[in-house]
């Protein structure tokens, strides 16, 4: 009994020790950060020339009706601020720039408030552009503002190796972001147009942002930098957690509700959308598909036991990873049979939190030979971070 | 990172390399980060246990508790992954308008129907990178608009009216270019519902007659 208890506390004791001295996952937030970056830059690019109609103040859903319909949900969008066209490409090209920040790991804390602000503002401004991808990446891009996503593979943590720790906040980018975004905020506040929840998450995060900048540059070793440091490692491991039990949830509603559909059940689900005029860019090559009942019937079975066992396997890593590697092969088979391509990446995206270490750091580091073949003879050195005990 | 499983002796002066994460604190400090780890884990179970009952089936709780579950959920944590379930669409839902242009002459002529969702079909086959305005805009924008009417095609609310301005713009939109040298005046939209054929190697047969709902004339 004794034992028990004191067995007990021996395991919260090093639960408390991980989460509040290691931001886990390195790799793994890094590689989220880097898809949903890249999903969404893409995105942007994609549709740059049909940006006004999907989103500016005189496209269908204009911003007019845009007004009337947030007047009642009360959805976050810095586009209601101003209906001005000038506006609204201020905005888009912010969310691009923000999108590249976010990709190399550039300043990360700020841009990933700033990419998060740009989906926001963008999907909330006109909700019935969107589909279940953008669904993913406005969750994945308010969840990522929590993570210390730039340990590896950024920009920052190339500064941070080169010139050490202590001076990573160094340069006049981040007081020069940091007050860009305060003036934006501040006006923001000063106008009423947050609600309560988001004035207080900005004045959270602006404040804890300059305090850290303070506390970097003026007391690297001093106990004000360790407790921040906690509490970031807190959030960031906080904001992992729900990252992944979100992805869960994802495939658990998606698995869950197929079962209960007659179409699933007598295995020709699959069949129907390969036969819809907006989820067929290849009729040929889904009428091939759709022409082999044995076919559809496994894929349908397929996918739906996929998605309902995925949650489960995460309790034995070798089948983890065997259906990982099953539902991203799947989702790049959607992307080009039903023309989503977007919504796929982001899926890839998602799932590539539960990618194992030794895994991402093998691809890291082919990448970076690759890079340093290509670009140029002598380049940095390789990650020295410590590689952590795989998941 | 074996350092932090022994906490050092209390009072001691912090060793010169910090101890990460808790362990290296001093007692008050430590109070504040043990502090959070309870805010923070309580509130990322909070969320996760709200989107869960959200995604859920309504249920007993979700029931009970519906009003906290939307305040929190409502509007960035909405969330809907009934992706082709529990049945897929199994019929083509084609949109189509047609336009009462005044001419340049000054005369009042009803064009055809002009099938506005085969246009978005054109523009989507053999494109590896579809848009989300042949895609979802249309597509969405009727989904929106039957949602939110009743049979008589009758609006229910806020709602109701927003979706028929939206759907009356985008078929202005496309319609307009159609006929530049005269005024749209007033358009109709209808749908055309086609069940896609029973696959040939089942043995079920499908009704793949074409249904129509048409709405009202609408004025620009």
């Amino acid at each position: 009994m004794v034992d028990g208890v004191k067995r007990a506390r021996e395991a919260a004791g090093r639960v408390a020790a991980q989460v509040t001295g290691q931001a886990l996952g390195p790799y793994q937030s890094a590689v989220v950060r880097i898809g949903f970056a890249a999903t969404w830059l893409f995105f942007l690019l994609r549709e740059f020339p049909n940006r006004a109609e999907l989103y500016g103040p005189d496209g269908p859903w204009s911003w007019a009706l845009a007004q009337r319909l947030i007047d009642s949900n009360h959805a976050f969008t810095v586009l209601m601020w101003s209906g001005s066209g000038l506006w609204f490409e201020i905005v888009y090209a912010v969310s691009v720039l923000a999108s590249v920040g976010l990709l190399l790991g550039w300043r990360t804390r700020a841009t990933s408030v700033l990419f998060m602000i740009g989906v926001l503002s963008l999907q909330n401004r006109s909700v019935f552009m969107g589909d279940g991808g953008d669904n993913v990446i406005h969750l994945m891009a308010i969840y990522l503002v929590l993570t210390r996503c730039a340990q590896v593979w950024s920009l920052d943590a190339r500064r941070a190796r080169t010139r050490g720790s202590a001076t990573a906040t160094a340069g006049a980018a981040g007081p020069v972001l940091w007050g860009v975004l305060g003036a934006v905020f501040a006006y923001g506040a000063a106008t009423g147009r947050f609600g309560f929840g988001w004035l207080a998450a900005f004045a959270a995060l602006w404040v804890v942002g300059g305090l850290w900048w303070m506390v970097d540059r003026y007391e690297p070793e001093g106990e004000g930098r360790a407790v921040l440091d906690v509490l970031a490692n807190l959030l960031h491991n906080a904001g992992m957690l729900v990252i992944m039990v979100e992805v869960c949830l994802i495939y658990a509603t998606a698995g869950w509700y197929k079962i209960q559909g007659s179409r699933w059940q007598d295995g020709t689900a699959l069949y129907y959308p390969l036969g819809l005029d907006y989820f067929s860019p290849w009729p040929a090559l889904s009428a091939l598909v759709a022409g082999s009942g044995t076919l559809v019937m496994l894929l349908s079975y397929g996918t739906v036991v996929v998605q309902v066992a995925f949650p489960f396997t995460l309790f034995n890593r070798r089948i983890k990873n065997v259906l990982l590697a099953v539902m991203m092969l799947e989702h790049a088979g959607i992307a080009v049979l039903l023309g989503l391509p977007f919504f796929s990446m982001a899926m890839i995206a998602a799932d590539a939190v539960f990618l194992p270490t030794g895994f991402l750091v093998w691809l890291g580091a082919r990448v970076a030979v690759r890079r340093r073949r290509a670009v140029e003879p002598a380049a940095d050195p390789a990650e020295p971070l410590p590689v952590p005990a795989p998941r | 990172m074996d350092s932090n499983e022994h906490e050092p002796a209390e009072g001691a002066a912090p060793p010169s390399p910090r101890a990460p994460g808790i362990a290296g604190l001093s007692t008050p400090y430590r109070v504040v980060a043990a502090l959070a780890l309870g805010a923070i884990a309580v509130a990322a179970c909070t969320h996760l246990a709200l989107v869960f009952l959200h995604v859920a089936p309504a249920n007993t709780l979700s029931k009970q508790h519906a009003q906290t579950i939307d305040g929190w959920i409502y509007p960035e944590f909405e969330q809907n992954w009934k992706l082709f379930a529990p049945n897929p669409l199994q019929q083509n839902i084609a949109v189509e308008a047609r336009a009462e242009v005044r001419g340049a002459d000054g005369d009042v002529t009803t064009s055809g129907w002009h099938d506005l969702s085969a246009e978005d079909a054109r523009a989507i086959r053999h494109s590896l990178l579809p848009s989300h305005i042949r895609q979802n805009e249309l597509r969405r924008a009727w989904d929106f608009f039957t949602g939110s009417h009743d049979e008589n095609n009758e609006p229910n609310g806020e709602r109701g009216r927003l979706s028929e301005e939206y759907l009356r713009r985008i078929a202005v939109n496309r319609l307009a270019p159609r006929h530049p040298d005269g005024t749209v005046l007033r358009v109709q939209l209808r749908s055309a519902s086609t069940s896609v054929p029973a696959p040939k190697w089942s043995d079920e047969t499908t009704d793949t007659q074409t249904y129509y709902r048409e709405l009202p004339w609408w004025t620009v």
